[in-house]
């Protein structure tokens, strides 16, 4: 995840350890209450309403891409190096596929990376910060120490390494070398609000009164902390788009496999800025972008959902 | 990008360079530069450099394989080789003949010097080949392997083989030779960077920075005279292949060795009176089976593979047009058209025939049965072809194949590890089929005894690069002896017609299409590159053929 | 005290297991730096032959030793700082390799990270304050946009329109061919021209980090009791915006300070890449395709050295910052 700094708060902002849970903390609501009102709750955030707009609209695609696409993505049987036309809108690639329907199909594997690897890694960091967090003394230390050294091994090359490593490369290899390499920065951040949150008065007061510790992690402090997990499958997933555009961009991808970043190897291959064909490098750049900022917008409805202060007037 | 882009793309990786000899017992006359003219020249050529990781190293050491390529410019063998049809250009030799079919005897040049004025004797030449015995990590032609002796007598310098090997005499004439005044003191010669060379080549070296190094001419070159250019510049290229595209199409190249997609819009239009390409067949590439696994060790099989392919559409998406498909002897048209056996049907090409391509499947037992084609044991055909994945060529035919032989019911899986993984898989024997390229030294002796000798194949885990297909064939074997003993030019055609049969009826290999050598020229500077209607040697500037290429130059 | 100590416990466990993980690392690749090395060789057009074989494998040796003699001639290239001879250069001790190109790294990521610290934050600053309005909202929104941009996409096209189009930088390179690093006016000159796209290429893609956290931090501060108390006394917003919130909301920006810097040093291999700069990154993405593994381990060293250090560094501080966190422990 160390690729590059992604567009997420940094960790660690006292800010956001100040967070004060909405008083009555212990009264957990139904979990499809509470999406309902998180759901609205992001609607009702300008940035957020955006972000989801674009996601929808990139699921749909992905979900109707066999209707929307006017070729099939694999088929070779344009003439390649073809610049734009009435035929083929974003012209074709050297194989003489069409890449305006690759560009639909893409959209797939982009959101199955993104979404899976990015729930994924937020699982791992989820459970490795909530038990560092509650659990001070060596419990903490043993996991905080795994958390630093997966931190600090550089991200980039430790994916290419895992990549070859890992026969066969599939989507799937991806999605695992990506969460593998991107949940530490969670971790660290889930593990530091559970440590401020444990020194507040509900939770020592939850404590006092007698119940299991786990019990106190998981009801008490995990709900005060939806927004921070949320936040964090956002960043992972904002993360995983661009490792996996990244990777493939290398060509350690599955070249069968139709995705934005395959696109984007494929037109580095052909040199298509060269042969003029710019546009193949620049949509499937677009769409990344564009699926990128759609995590990062719902990002900011999540921060306002958490934080009154950010809450939009 | 960088490396994750083939440099050299498609350039038919097993291009051998080092190797060969055509008419073994003829020597050609041709003098370099001879074409060269009076003029004494003067001007700057700038080549297109070495692959800077991300700066060069300097490392002028011509036996070792990490020095730049312009060393080749300072360090003059006995005689340079051409890939294209195996014609000798003699530089520190004046010639070689075979006194028996085991005994190799040069005659080095008279009065020749080192460039710092000492004279050049056939002992220096003695020493060198003493040197790669002593240090066998300096013998990557493995001199001695084939050879038990090096001595000298007056101008003479004879070598005694262990057995009869008549093609290795151009390995032998394209080993650079160093100073032994300088080299004995040397103490590692294996680490040895060689900053101050000292060479018996036309140029010398004159500066080096870690992005460009620069040579300047070497005054006391025997040939000095007909060297057209005052000075070489070798701007090092980058590690990504696109950068470097962008560079060659920028023009600031009077060589360039690039595969550049659409190259009559994204250079020669640039400045169409003096940009020019020359793009031969420099090798051929083919889908290996490997021959130790059922069905494809069944000739019927890959009689079937063969006939399913169709190879104009393969080497169409594979090069982007550039090449043809290759024919299936193994011969590189039209470069080694005088070696093509006659009785050859269509010059050996073999186009697309899907009900022979059954017929042959039948006959190896194999049917096809809703959609696909099942053998005798009621399974379905399966293959796995395993390439390199920054060999975008081969990745692109590779996946054409596979759409095609899906046509005719085989499950084909494609697996593009790196390099390194690639290499392990093949030379190991534990794949199914590969990408891989064939030949490409100029001369077919070579080319097909390193393919198909069944004394390379080692057994299934032990790693081998020759012959990784593990072929083995009593009667290729016995052409491939027959070829390696003989100086007679007919009897070294009838062997070779043999081997091309053979080649053709058994499909060791499945030859797809030729891969290509990208010579990018311009003419505003000089003149005399290499062409289809010159073709004296490829345009491969990161072998002896710079030499070649460089003193047959003329100033424009 | 105790705290402290702790860490620096930690810290060293942790540095003895980053190292060793470093060194088990690249040997899981599959293929042999002989198998990579005939790659590097049938890249450049070289046929490849048992004799080449024989002859790389005679160059190379080491690997066939025991993966435990390997570690400890690893410990002992460490101690030695001489990081032992690397396959791609075997004419350089690592060690020289790594020093021609980290300085190349050091300065194109640092001056980006401070120039996009500095310009993050100020926009962070002028967002936070005008919160909820235009400002902020541009800000935010194209700061999200820019952030979005792979980095080696945005270089791509920058590369092409800039440096081949309109021929206004260089297509390569860290600085002109011919001339050898020196620290003339004319060659800091060149260098800096040269750095220019692939650091506006970083610059832009990590701006927005910077800017959000500012953001927030700010309006978090705004809404602290003392500033609103602040200026209910009177004190001009500006004061207020630049004495109390800013200066507050700025300490934990620092902190990420730290994190980001090491992150990015691992983060420049596609950059580097894609302009050809002669630093780190480039070379380490070199060493991983050649299995070059002296090379690769040492330059997984410095970058993880780098990060640990940073990162021991943050969690100092930060006891300093929140004494909640020295409590709890």
């Amino acid at each position: 995840m160390s690729i590059i700094a992604t567009p997420v708060p940094p960790p660690e902002a006292p800010g956001a350890a100040a967070r004060v849970p909405s008083g009555h903390a212990s009264a957990v609501p139904g979990p499809l209450r509470f999406i309902g009102r998180a759901l609205r709750t992001l609607w009702s955030n300008g940035k957020a309403r955006a972000g989801l707009i674009i996601l929808g609209i990139i699921i749909l695609v992905a979900i109707f891409a066999p209707v929307l696409a006017p070729h099939s993505p694999a088929a070779t049987t344009f003439t390649p190096y073809l610049g734009s036309s009435g035929t083929n809108w974003l012209g074709t690639t050297g194989n003489g596929q069409d890449v305006f329907s690759q560009l639909i199909y893409g959209a797939r594997v982009s959101l199955i990376v993104g979404l899976c690897a990015g729930a994924l890694a937020t699982l791992v960091a989820a459970t490795f910060g909530l038990i560092s967090g509650y659990r001070p003394g060596l419990v903490d230390e043993v996991l905080s120490f795994v958390t630093n050294l997966a931190l600090v091994v550089p991200g980039l090359p430790l994916m290419i390494v895992l990549t070859a490593y890992i026969q066969g490369h599939s989507v799937w290899t991806i999605v695992l070398v990506v969460a593998f390499t991107s949940w530490a920065t969670g971790a660290r951040v889930i593990r530091s609000q559970v440590k401020t949150l444990r020194a507040r008065e509900f939770v020592t007061s939850a404590v006092f009164s007698g119940e299991r510790l786990f019990r106190v992690a998981f009801r008490e402090i995990l709900p005060n902390m939806t927004s921070l997990v949320a936040a964090s499958f956002f960043a992972a997933a904002t993360a995983a788009v661009l490792a996996e555009a990244s990777l493939e961009f290398l060509g350690l991808g599955d070249p069968a496999t139709v995705s934005w970043g395959t696109i984007l190897y494929a037109a580095q291959q052909q040199n298509a800025l060269l042969t003029g064909q710019w546009l193949m490098v620049l949509a499937p750049g677009l769409a990344i972008v564009l699926l990128m900022v759609s995590f990062t917008l719902i990002n900011f409805g999540i921060d306002a959902l958490s934080n009154p202060r950010l809450r939009e007037k | 990008m960088r490396s994750l882009s083939r440099t050299r793309a498609a350039a038919v990786s097993a291009c051998a360079v080092a190797v060969l000899a055509a008419g073994a017992s003829a020597c050609s006359n041709n003098s370099p530069g001879n074409s060269a003219g009076s003029s004494s020249g003067g001007g700057t050529l700038t080549i297109q450099g070495d692959a800077g990781n991300p700066t060069l190293v300097e490392n002028f050491n011509p036996l070792s394989s990490a020095e730049l390529g312009g060393t080749r410019l300072i360090y003059a063998p006995l005689e340079t080789v051409s890939s294209v049809n195996g014609g000798y250009t003699p530089f520190l030799a004046t010639g070689y003949k075979f006194t028996s079919p085991t005994t190799l005897v040069y005659t080095i040049r008279q009065g020749v010097q080192w460039s710092d004025g000492t004279p050049l004797t056939p002992a220096d030449v003695v020493f060198t080949f003493d040197l790669l015995k002593k240090h066998t990590a300096l013998d990557a032609n493995g001199i001695w392997s084939q050879v038990t002796a090096v001595s000298a007598a007056g101008s003479n310098v004879t070598f005694t083989f262990k057995a009869p090997d008549v093609p290795f005499a151009a390995t032998i004439a394209q080993t650079p030779i160093v100073p032994k005044h300088i080299w004995s003191t040397v103490a590692n010669p294996v680490t040895f960077t060689n900053t101050h060379p000292v060479g018996d080549g036309p140029f010398m070296l004159g500066s080096f920075a870690p992005t460009q190094y620069t040579l300047t001419k070497n005054t006391k070159y025997w040939g000095a005279s007909k060297i057209a250019p005052s000075s070489v510049v070798f701007p090092a290229q980058s590690t990504s292949q696109s950068t470097n595209q962008l560079d060659v199409s920028s023009g600031q190249f009077d060589w360039a060795y690039q595969f550049l997609p659409d190259i009559q819009r994204t250079y020669v239009n640039r400045d169409p009176a003096t940009n020019h390409y020359w793009f031969p067949p420099g090798g051929t590439i083919g889908l290996y089976l490997n021959l130790t696994q059922a069905p494809y060790n069944n000739v019927n099989f890959r009689q079937g593979i063969s006939l399913a392919l169709n190879r104009a559409t393969i080497a169409k998406k594979a090069v982007n047009g550039y090449m043809p498909a290759a024919s299936t002897s193994g011969i590189i048209l039209p470069n080694e058209q005088q070696w093509l056996s006659p009785s050859l049907p269509d010059q050996g090409m073999v186009s697309q025939n899907i009900p022979a391509a059954m017929a042959a499947f039948a006959k190896a037992g194999y049917k096809l049965s809703g959609g696909k084609l099942v053998g005798p044991n009621g399974t379905q055909a399966t293959m796995t072809i395993v390439q390199p994945n920054n060999f975008t060529d081969w990745v692109a035919a590779a996946t054409e194949i596979s759409t095609e032989l899906g046509k005719v019911g085989i499950k084909v899986s494609l697996d593009e590890p790196q390099y390194a993984q690639y290499s392990q898989t093949t030379q190991s024997g534990t794949f199914n089929a590969a990408m891989g390229g064939f030949g490409g030294t100029g001369i077919p002796y070579n080319d097909y005894n390193l393919a198909l000798n069944s004394t390379y194949a080692a057994p299934v885990h032990t790693p081998t690069a020759n012959n990784f297909e593990r072929y083995s064939n009593p009667a290729v074997n016995q052409a491939l002896a027959t070829l390696a003993a003989t100086t007679s030019p007919s009897a070294e055609k009838q062997a070779t017609d043999r081997l091309e049969t053979m080649m053709y009826q058994n499909l060791p290999i499945v030859l797809l299409y030729y891969g290509g050598s990208w010579g990018i020229f311009s003419t505003k500077h000089f003149t005399g590159w290499p062409s289809a209607s010159d073709p004296y040697t490829l345009p491969t500037p990161y072998n002896y053929a710079l030499l070649t290429v460089v003193t047959h130059l003329v100033k424009a | 005290m105790g705290y402290i100590l702790r860490k620096v416990v930690l810290f060293i466990i942790t540095l003895w297991a980053a190292i060793t993980l470093v060194f088990i690392l690249p040997r899981l690749m599959p293929g042999s730096p002989v198998d990579a090395a005939l790659g590097k060789l049938a890249s450049a057009g070289v046929p490849i032959t048992n004799a080449e074989r024989a002859a790389i494998e005679a160059q190379l040796g080491a690997p066939h030793t025991s993966l435990l003699a390997q570690y400890g001639d690893y410990w002992n290239s460490i101690a030695t700082l001489r990081f032992g001879t690397s396959y791609s250069f075997p004419s350089q001790t690592v060690a020289h390799t790594i020093g021609v190109a980290l300085p190349w790294t050091v300065f194109l990521v640092g001056t980006t990270t401070v120039l996009a610290f500095i310009i993050g934050t100020l926009l962070g600053v002028y967002a936070g304050w005008h919160r909820a309005k235009l400002a902020d909202s541009s800000v935010t929104i194209g700061a999200t946009f820019f952030g979005a941009f792979p980095p080696f996409w945005l270089g791509l096209l920058l590369l092409y329109w800039l440096s081949f189009k309109y021929g206004w930088f260089p297509i390569k390179g860290g600085y002109d061919p011919g001339t050898t690093p020196n620290w003339s006016l004319s060659f800091v000159g060149d260098a800096l021209y040269h750095s220019v796209l692939p650091g506006l290429t970083l610059a832009i893609t990590t701006l927005s980090g910077w800017v959000f956290g500012m953001r927030n931090n700010m309006i978090n501060t705004l809404g602290e009791d003392y500033v609103t108390f602040a200026e209910a006394n009177g004190l001009r917003s500006r004061t207020v915006a630049m004495l109390y919130a800013a200066r507050n909301a700025l300490l934990p920006n620092v902190t990420a300070f730290g994190l980001a810097l090491g992150a990015l040093i691992g983060g420049t291999v596609l950059v580097e890449g894609v302009y050809s700069y002669p630093g780190v990154g480039n070379l380490l993405y070199l060493a991983v395709t050649n299995h070059d593994f002296p090379l690769m381990q040492a330059l997984f060293l410095v970058i993880t050295l780098s990060m640990l250090v940073a990162i021991f560094i943050v969690d100092l501080l930060y006891v300093r910052l929140d004494p909640r966190v020295r409590s709890s422990t």
